[in-house]
């Protein structure tokens, strides 16, 4: 195998073309990186699976043979995967057609869809003003809310689906680690990168669910069929009045804007009014876990992405000759973007050996967060079964999703200046879950009788590992009340 | 053919290396080694594409071996099991928990960026490998080499320089082919020492069928580390064969020593051979950190605590205990015949078979195998000059011919000279063996008296005798072996039909008639 010399430009120029083909409504909040031509007639009839007739779109670090991979980065900017991720399979299966490779912050790294390679993606639920859309699944969260598709597949490593899913109004849900296959999907950072989903409707996400919560025996961290079949034995969902709700102390933090307290105070309100027990708790890991949580995935991003080299497929910077070493040196240099150069380069300090060991004392807080979590809610969790729950636990958790309202895309590049940190802190309410690894659902919320807000509002909902279906009861049961 | 010629000259080859590098004993050498080895298991380590060496460029890859994103490992229970095997034949600890971790560095030949690999919680601690003056011939009686520990890890790629057009070629057919590496403690005294624990451990995980053993086609690679009166340890890197780590060690301790002498330090770095002299590939303060972390793409490997023992009742005799059964009653074999079985499993097979044709349902006696598979079968070969291939006389036609020998049913030279017909002739291989003595006429003389066929012999004896005085003259001066030239001249001229202790006794008889008459 010779060294693969540089791709045309032509084959970059492939992908803008592709961009231009789409349709105008899609391309106005540059929601999409590539279209996916539909492989169904408009005449077929096939009502008879679960998903007919609906379509989706895929966010581009999710692989899929047609057309480019992209990852959002220059580094894949010419990348064709030869298989397929194997959750865009089922839900082919399912009877959906996929329509397009959604917009992302380069390699998932982002929380506001603006670092990406195929530029940033526009809210679509702002009327004249470009605001940032939330990430890194903001183009999935995009085409859901402009209607591009029925629903969207994302991936959340620490927020990514539910913050864009709360930025442009929709619904996004992260379910439990392991339960949707990640063969196919291009790690950020492993151990917390889960498939989500992003929908207007929960019937619908609750539909893509089944299809998609799948064991794989291709990826092995999907959880075992044994673990599923004793789920299928957890408590369901029988009366909003049973449900005990808890409101965990900690994510009351001092960045929270007043505007989102004012969120949370509204839908405690609620429940209270439907008849459940409101419970304040106490997660202290819960202060703990951005450090931890940014320890972690800085370090397995610095290690994930030590393949793009340039040397058998990606980015190949040139013809200029050098050791092997220039030649890989270059080749990252000039492909992977800003924000994700800088998470490499904090990764590998975190993991050189004279850091210390920051990689294992984050995980440590991760066991840590998981225990609290078993002591405060009504299940068990199934991998950690040494751990009783307490008769008196919470069903679920609830906090807002984001502490800040979406910003301009002007303001987001003024703040970024003065601190990239700052992007960071929007993170602090939705990192917990990810950290557990248990199921999180963000969900508009909108008072009954008043005019469509402005700004969208939007309530976060945690559930113990594996109580993805009462999460999912929950909410539909919580909307329906709104 | 190798093999044979390895069997028949390995003694004088290996005598004839050994005094090459002198100790200096005011310079105390201290040696250890890495032995990275390469499991013969079908798949990779962790993807379905085959494992094998010898196959067009870049054909046995999978999308996880060329490391395309979002392809996730999965480790093959086959490579576990080879390396488990390992473990107990080295008397290792085995741990109940191990784990994969990412050791980080960028080369073209290395599809992920990283290799995975054992860094915090190994496969197998704390073993050995019992080196014996008797089978290994060394000068203590026993000296035992530590093993630290043995850790299951991924292959790279092989990356191809071609000086002639400046491309670099990268094969990935080795990326992501199971390896243990087997790290020893600084044990060894001498060179010697080193060869004969290299080649215990290369008969030992082929007579497993853990690994082919090859060190010429790099199934087997070492680092050596060395240091010299407890100084900086230096590295050397990917050895390939022993002549190899031979002149690496002669040259670094040479090298070493100097500097010591000369009132110098060594410093810690790693080094490579070069022809025949070690290079500096890089010092301590450009040492890579590999950000060594663990796979969480991978589950942690649990085993039960009777694993030792399950996989210790799957395993046969180890070689030194074959050697010592083979070399003592009922098989009796010379020691280096033994070892030569041990260190060719195919061949022991092939013994054991006839072992237990000739002497179990034959009831003859065992140096009638002994010699027979090892002097004539495989000796035939080598005559011949032809690739080994055992399976030109199938045991139970060798156990056939070797009977019919013992029986005296034909002659010693009559079997050798049909054992050469079917190897020559490929097409006798099928033809029973009764009918090839036909064909050959090989039978011993039948139907004619014992008196004539004396006769005849005493003729043809003294024929010989006649025309050979030299030869005679020679024999009663003492040269009493120049008789063999004698017997073969007659068995040649009677084809091998009749009995060589017949002709020696005549032949003895003019000798000594000659004497008689001298004096």
């Amino acid at each position: 195998m010779r060294l693969p010399r540089t791709h045309s430009i032509a084959q970059i120029e492939g992908i803008t073309v592709f961009r231009r083909g789409l349709s105008t409504r899609a391309d106005e909040f540059n929601s999409l990186i590539s279209e996916v031509k539909s492989k169904k007639h408009l005449s077929e009839k096939d009502s008879v699976k679960p998903l007919s007739g609906t379509s989706f779109v895929a966010k581009d670090n999710i692989a899929f043979p047609q057309g480019y991979t992209t990852c959002a980065s220059k580094a894949l900017s010419n990348y064709r995967s030869p298989f397929k991720a194997t959750v865009i399979q089922s839900l082919e299966d399912a009877g959906s057609d996929l329509i397009g490779k959604a917009n992302l912050d380069e390699f998932g790294m982002g929380s506001s869809n603006v670092e990406s390679y195929f530029g940033a993606v526009i809210n679509p639920a702002f009327a004249n003003e470009k605001r940032i859309a939330g990430g890194s699944s903001g183009g999935s969260a995009a085409a859901v809310r402009s209607e591009a598709s029925t629903f969207a597949l994302g991936t959340d490593t620490g927020g990514s689906v539910r913050l864009p899913a709360a930025y442009t109004g929709v619904i996004g849900f992260k379910p439990t680690y392991g339960r949707v296959s990640r063969w196919g999907v291009i790690p950020y950072a492993q151990t917390l990168d889960t498939v989500g989903i992003l929908a207007r409707d929960i019937g619908v996400v609750k539909q893509v669910f089944n299809a998609i919560d799948q064991h794989d025996e291709k990826d092995v961290t999907s959880i075992p069929e044994e673990i599923r079949s004793d789920w299928s034995g957890l408590p369901k969902l029988a009366d909003m009045k049973n449900t005990t709700v808890g409101v965990p102390e900690e994510f009351l933090v001092e960045e929270l804007s007043g505007y989102s307290r004012q969120v949370w105070y509204d839908t405690l309100n609620s429940l209270r009014k439907l008849g459940c027990t409101i419970k304040q708790v106490n997660i202290p890991q819960i202060e703990k876990s951005l450090s931890a949580y940014y320890t972690i995935v800085s370090a397995e991003a610095a290690s994930n992405l030590s393949r793009y080299d340039g040397v058998r497929y990606g980015f190949n910077s040139t013809d200029k000759p050098g050791t092997v070493h220039d030649i890989i040196s270059r080749n990252r240099s000039s492909s992977f973007g800003q924000e994700v150069q800088r998470r490499i380069i904090l990764g590998n300090y975190t993991l050189s050996s004279e850091s210390g060991d920051h990689y294992l004392k984050a995980t440590e807080v991760r066991k840590m967060l998981v225990k609290e979590l078993n002591q405060v809610f009504s299940t068990q969790h199934m991998l950690f079964s040494d751990d009783k729950p307490s008769s008196s636990g919470c069903d679920v958790l609830i906090s807002p999703t984001y502490t800040s309202i979406p910003c301009t895309l002007d303001e987001y590049h003024n703040m970024n200046e003065e601190n990239f940190l700052n992007n960071y802190i929007n993170d602090i309410l939705t990192v917990p879950a990810s950290l557990a690894g248990v199921p999180a659902i963000s969900v508009p919320y909108q008072k009954q009788n008043t005019p469509e807000a402005k700004i969208p509002e939007a309530i976060q909902i945690i559930a113990q590992h594996g109580n993805d279906e009462f999460l999912l009861d929950f909410t539909k049961e919580l909307m329906m009340r709104f | 053919m190798g093999v044979v010629r390895r069997l028949l000259h390995t003694t004088r080859v290996i005598r004839a290396r050994v005094k090459g590098l002198e100790l200096d004993p005011a310079y105390q050498m201290t040696c250890g080694l890495e032995i990275h080895t390469q499991l013969k298991t079908r798949h990779k380590l962790f993807s379905l594409s085959q494992n094998r060496f010898d196959s067009t460029p870049n054909s046995n890859i999978s999308y996880f071996d060329c490391g395309l994103p979002g392809t996730i490992p999965k480790l093959n229970p086959e490579a576990l099991l080879l390396s488990l095997k390992a473990a107990v034949a080295m008397n290792c600890e085995i741990a109940t928990m191990s784990s994969f971790d990412r050791k980080h560095y960028f080369y073209p030949d290395q599809p992920l960026g990283y290799q995975i690999t054992q860094q915090f919680r190994p496969i197998a601690k704390e073993g050995e490998i019992v080196l014996r003056r008797d089978l290994d011939g060394i000068s203590e009686e026993y000296k035992r080499i530590r093993i630290k520990q043995i850790q299951l890890e991924q292959d790279t790629g092989k990356t191809l320089y071609d000086s002639f057009d400046g491309v670099i070629r990268i094969d990935l057919n080795r990326a992501n082919i199971p390896l243990i590496e087997v790290v020893t403690e600084p044990d060894f005294g001498s060179l010697h020492e080193i060869k004969v624990f290299v080649k215990k451990y290369q008969t030992l995980v082929r007579y497993l069928n853990i690994c082919s053993g090859d060190m010429e086609n790099g199934a087997i690679r070492i680092d050596v580390n060395i240091s010299v009166n407890g100084g900086n340890r230096v590295e050397i890197k990917n050895l390939g064969s022993t002549s190899e780590i031979q002149a690496a060690l002669e040259s670094e301790y040479e090298r070493q020593v100097g500097l010591l002498k000369e009132g110098e330090s060594v410093e810690q770095e790693t080094r490579g051979l070069r022809g025949d002299k070690t290079v500096r590939l890089r010092s301590k303060e450009d040492a890579l950190d590999y950000r060594y972390f663990p796979d969480s793409e991978l589950p942690l490997i649990r085993l039960d605590p009777g694993i030792t023992s399950q996989i210790r009742n799957t395993i046969p005799d180890l070689p030194d205990d074959m050697i010592l059964k083979l070399s003592s009653a009922p098989y009796s074999l010379e020691l280096r015949h033994a070892k030569f079985l041990v260190q060719n499993q195919e061949i022991l097979d092939y013994y054991m078979k006839l072992f237990d044709i000739v002497v179990n349902q034959h009831g003859k006696e065992v140096k009638y195998v002994n010699n027979w598979l090892i002097h004539e079968y495989l000796g035939a070969f080598n005559k011949l000059n032809i690739l080994m291939d055992l399976t030109f006389i199938p045991p139970e036609t060798l156990g056939n011919i070797v009977t019919l020998v013992a029986e005296k049913e034909i002659s010693t030279a009559s079997a050798k000279q049909l054992v050469l017909n079917i190897l020559s002739d490929p097409s006798d291989s099928g033809v029973s063996i009764t009918e090839l003595i036909e064909k050959y006429d090989l039978g011993q003389i039948k139907g004619v008296s014992s008196d004539e066929i004396d006769n005849a012999v005493a003729e043809l004896c003294s024929c010989i005798a006649e025309e050979n005085p030299d030869v005679i003259k020679k024999i009663r001066k003492g040269k009493k072996k120049a008789i063999k030239h004698l017997i073969g001249l007659a068995m040649k001229e009677s084809q091998g039909k009749v009995d060589s202790t017949l002709i020696e006794n005549h032949f003895l008889a003019i000798i000594n008639d000659h004497k008689n008459n001298g004096e």
